[in-house]
């Protein structure tokens, strides 16, 4: 709300520094956001709270003010210079709708000369960053501005049968704006009609035809209290934000109007108009003053302080409310109407607090009483999964939880989205229902500026309809491309693959001790078809990982392999891991056995492992492979592989001719079942770690 | 035999001092001929002496040299050991090129700034809560005291995806649904993603993090939130940092008080401050007493029981803490600036 200081001299008395004003309106929670120094008066910005609308004019910040600095607001005197006509013998106002106008004040102001305003008035305007546009205008904006009381004036000649009347539009179908335009009306909205058609959108603006121009003369002052909701409800459907909307949606002073009204007709009746005589008040259910029990004894429980009473008594008095003391400690305040916001104890507390100063309150630390328990897992699992993705290279990122329909639609998720209804764009109108989506954008972002190794990973929500329920579902995802690390002089940078993946997911896996878990070839809508695996634990599938599909990076302009891995956080943690125990460290040494075969390319790795696997050799503690190889030296159809074999007995040292006829055994059945070959130099000598007695 | 037995001393000291200054091969080597070699070593010199002795002297005089014998033996072996290990041959290098870099992920800011937040208040004794980002209007806004139609909700810009249902524009609907879970006292703090509709800019966006807490006991004060708050800030930035408690209105609170500090940046000098504008002052927190009627809805009564509630933006705090002109920098998701984090 912009602030003349000049505008609120008129009201009290400020006789401080700009400096120690602007302490003191940021000490009561009048926020001086900003101020510029204008002609010889200073224009503050003052933050206002959406639960109190009487600090939206000048008289309800001086009110503050004087309150804060003990000081009594200026008397006001408004004369005015009147005919022998009553306003009621010339205007028939009626409010059809008592819910929704709980009160109307209207006077007449006749034989007026429009034209430009005084120059006090224009000044005045001109402060609240408004052009001046004639005197009728100037002064509605004047009292508004003034004392947060929004006023309209109609061009009396144009009512229709001298009737107002207060009603809800019905069958009435629009109304003609200032800008020429229809305004669309529905038959809930209040507006202000006159004999035959409405002239006002009630609280809101006013309409063409009846509204002042150069040659109107006769100006019938409407100052009114509509209800909050329905002025709120009609600006939202209409699209029309006035300052006067702004004030009734927010609730305005039911004690004022009439002293709005003369306000109004006395400034017009000094630039020559004249003002019939009483306002015409229609006010069906007068109501009375809130109060409010105030026990002093709960301040002290509420803030931590004891407050003087007679600091509260005098605080309270100043902002205007009425303190009559019942009983010892216990007091009714009677609430002045402006104060819409003041219902309950807590709101009194409040006021006595600010004024006393936030500052005053000492800082003390609450009981530390037992809590329940709460333990969160889950927390500390995602955290460990952070840092060891972290040690293995790969970059956190975090992604908007908005999505692109088509982008989501061409991932086929199979997941029913969650639309926005109102979304800033169509391009983030729904939310994600995968994580990769944002991880490809991210990779876009960072290929378009160089990276030439990309390695990230996101833990966060997907959101997706289930039945009728929208569902969450917390989630990990990783993509790598390109280098892993970067060339150094001793050390070579590898690009990334499928194996890179699959390792990372394994010490995921492992460090959360999610043993033992397995992989199952399958196919995956974002992945190319035999370059994707499930990820499966407990025989359930907790995520995919893969080669991402060609037509899905080319909607992203990416020409470089991505693959990606996303996997289901919620179920995963539903799980219970395997539970820790210390294992006993090897007392005996160890025998290692290494051999090389050269095999038929069609067989996987797991064949060749359940088969040793099924062998259930004695004392094999860990087998494998360290080695591959393909080349020149080798038929085109067949790869040769290396595989590492460590023995222990845990009760002995093993003896190498057990080892020995153990490893034949396995040699043997491996020539059977896969008709290898063993390679030159990859052996059945025992290789180059021995035991200490051959 | 008197005469050899002081020949035996005088040689053994002369050998000990020779011996103490051989530094290499060569000298060690020089000092063996010297006394072991088999032509004219000193050693040999003396067995010809020796010789010359009467048979009942010469079985002592033996001894004798044998034992000055074996002596420098084990002496020079020790020698040529320390010797071995002194010059061992090692192959120059290069100490000047550049050490191997290992590589190691970033964590996002904002996370990593939640963090630190979560850090401090979970050593103060809070326990963290989740909750639904899909919310219904109820939990965010008309349990917390905000009717329909009021025009409070407009500081609340939402995003709706059903006339019930919502995506909530704070964290403070978790107040609701712990304070109707469990029974006080309640010690919580809620991180997590909070959404408005608004378009990007420098210091706006759709989507941030908020950090929101609660406490309900009895006997709760304002001055315990005050006490918290300041404990907090003082330790998530530095201990003598200025703090002022603002009032303000949220309707959930009641009273209510915004939490400024002292801009980190200019401290009020500059009146031109990018960050605070000149104010010396940074909103970072909004905060109060839990407002009646919200313990009412959740069946708690105010009577008996207060708390404050608290909340904060994770994005602009960071934003500050770390000097990030450009909120949107944080979800550009930039390696470069994401990596810059693995730092701190």
């Amino acid at each position: 709300m912009r602030i003349s200081l000049d505008w609120l001299k008129d009201y009290v008395k400020i006789d401080r520094d700009l400096s120690a004003l602007i302490s003191k309106l940021d000490m009561i929670g009048l926020l001086v956001e900003d101020w510029e120094e204008r002609d010889s008066d200073v224009i503050l910005e003052i933050e206002t709270y959406a639960n109190r609308p009487d600090t939206l004019g000048h008289l309800g910040i001086a009110r503050e003010i004087a309150a804060v600095l003990g000081l009594n607001l200026k008397e006001q005197n408004w004369p005015l210079i009147e005919i022998e006509q009553e306003t009621s013998d010339l205007i028939d106002v009626q409010i059809w709708d008592e819910n929704l106008c709980a009160r109307y004040c209207g006077i007449i102001v006749k034989n007026l000369k429009v034209g430009p305003s005084p120059d006090w008035l224009k000044k005045r305007i001109e402060a609240m960053g408004l052009n001046p546009i004639n005197n009728v205008v100037d002064v509605t904006n004047y009292v508004l501005f003034s004392t947060a009381q929004p006023i309209h004036a109609f061009d009396l000649d144009k009512i229709a049968g001298n009737k107002i009347i207060v009603r809800k539009a019905g069958e009435s179908k629009t109304l003609r704006s200032l800008e020429d335009k229809n305004i669309a009306l529905s038959p809930e909205m209040l507006v202000i009609a006159d004999e035959e058609k409405p002239v006002a959108l009630a609280g809101v603006i006013g309409g063409e035809e009846s509204a002042v121009f150069e040659k109107t003369q006769n100006i019938f002052i409407e100052s009114a209290y509509f209800d909050p909701v329905s002025v709120r409800k009609t600006s939202k459907l209409t699209g029309i934000f006035t300052d006067a909307s702004y004030r009734f949606e927010r609730g305005a002073d039911i004690s004022f109007p009439p002293q709005g009204a003369l306000m109004a007709a006395s400034l017009l009746t000094q630039m020559g108009g004249e003002a019939t005589k009483e306002i015409v008040d229609v006010f069906p259910k007068p109501r009375k003053n809130k109060t409010v029990i105030l026990r002093h004894k709960r301040i002290f429980e509420l803030i931590g302080l004891e407050i003087d009473e007679k600091f509260t008594y005098r605080t309270l008095s100043r902002l205007g409310f009425q303190v009559e003391i019942q009983q010892e400690g216990t007091w009714q305040v009677l609430v002045p109407h402006f104060r819409i916001d003041v219902e309950r104890e807590a709101d009194l507390i409040e006021e006595i607090t600010r004024f006393y100063g936030y500052d005053k309150i000492p800082a003390t630390f609450p009981p530390l009483r037992e809590l329940e328990p709460s333990l969160d897992k889950n927390r500390k699992r995602v955290n460990k999964l952070r840092q060891l993705l972290f040690s293995l290279g790969f970059d956190e990122v975090l992604n908007f939880s908005f999505s692109d329909p088509e982008e989501e639609a061409s991932f086929k998720t199979k997941r029913k989205p969650i639309e926005i209804r109102n979304p800033v764009s169509s391009k983030a109108s729904i939310l994600r229902t995968t994580l990769i989506t944002g991880l490809l954008e991210n990779i876009l972002w960072n290929r378009n500026r160089g990276a030439e190794g990309i390695h990230i990973f996101e833990v966060g929500n997907i959101y997706f309809w289930e039945k009728e329920s929208s569902r969450e579902q917390a989630r990990i995802a990783l993509a790598t491309t390109g280098l892993i690390g970067s060339t150094q002089w001793q050390k070579k940078s590898k690009e990334t693959d499928f194996f890179h993946m699959k390792g990372t997911l394994e010490s995921l896996m492992s460090d959360l001790r999610y043993e033992p878990f397995s992989f199952q070839e399958k196919d995956h809508a974002f992945f190319e078809k035999g370059h994707s695996l499930a990820l499966l634990f407990k025989e359930e599938i907790v995520g995919y990982f893969g080669l991402l599909k060609k037509n899905l990076l080319d909607s992203y302009s990416l020409d470089d392999a991505v693959w990606a891995a996303e996997l289901n956080l919620s179920m995963l943690f539903g799980k219970k891991p395997q539970s820790f125990q210390h294992v006993p460290v090897d007392r005996f040494p160890s025998i290692t056995r290494d051999v090389s075969f050269i095999v038929n390319r069609s067989i996987t790795y797991q064949e060749i492992k359940e088969v040793i696997e099924r062998l259930s050799i004695p004392h094999l503690k860990t087998f494998d492979l360290y080695d591959r190889f393909s080349g020149a030296s080798i038929p085109e159809d067949k790869v040769s592989l290396s595989l590492r074999f460590v023995y222990r007995n845990p009760q002995k040292t093993l003896l190498a001719e057990e080892v020995d006829s153990l490893q034949q055994k396995i040699i043997n059945v491996l020539k059977k079942e896969f008709n290898f070959q063993l390679r030159e130099g990859g052996t059945e000598v025992p290789s180059k770690v021995r035991s200490k007695k051959k | 035999m008197k005469d050899l037995k002081a020949k035996i001393a005088e040689l053994k000291k002369k050998f000990n001092s020779v011996s103490a200054r051989v530094k290499d091969e060569k000298s060690l080597q020089e000092v063996r001929n010297t006394y072991l070699s088999r032509k004219r070593g000193e050693l040999n010199l003396l067995f010809e002496e020796m010789n010359a002795l009467k048979p009942e002297k010469k079985s002592q005089a033996g001894q004798m040299i044998n034992s000055l014998k074996s002596y420098i033996q084990e002496r020079l072996e020790k020698l040529k050991k320390e010797i071995a290990v002194k010059e061992r041959p090692v192959r120059k290098i290069d100490l000047t090129l550049p050490g191997e870099k290992g590589y190691c992920g970033a964590p996002h800011p904002v996370v990593l700034f939640q963090q630190e937040i979560e850090e401090i208040f979970l050593s103060m004794g809070f326990s963290i809560e989740e909750g639904p980002e899909v919310e219904t209007d109820y939990y965010n806004f008309e349990a917390l005291n905000f009717p329909p139609h009021h025009p409070a909700r407009d500081d609340w810009d939402t995003l709706y995806i059903t006339d019930d249902l919502l995506l909530r524009t704070h964290t403070s609907p978790v107040q609701i649904r712990a304070m109707e879970k469990r029974k006080p006292p309640i010690r919580i703090i809620v991180p997590g993603r909070v959404y408005r509709r608004e378009t990007s800019d420098p210091t706006h966006l759709p989507m941030f993090y908020q950090v929101e807490g609660l406490v309900v006991d009895e006997g709760i004060t304002f001055a315990n939130l005050k006490g918290t708050l300041e404990r907090f800030i003082k330790t998530l930035f530095y201990e003598k940092i200025k703090i002022r408690f603002r009032p303000s209105f949220f309707p959930f609170t009641e009273p209510s008080a915004e939490v400024d500090i002292e801009c980190i940046v200019c401290g009020g000098e500059d009146e031109k401050c990018r960050i605070c504008g000149g104010s010396g002052w940074k909103e970072i927190l909004g905060s109060g007493m839990v407002d009646p009627q919200v313990l009412k809805n959740v069946n708690i009564d105010p009577e008996k029981y207060s708390g404050f509630a608290f909340g904060l933006g994770v994005d602009r705090t960071a934003m500050f803490a770390y000097q990030i002109p450009d909120m949107r920098y944080f979800y550009e998701n930039d390696l470069r600036f994401i990596r810059q984090f693995a730092l701190k």
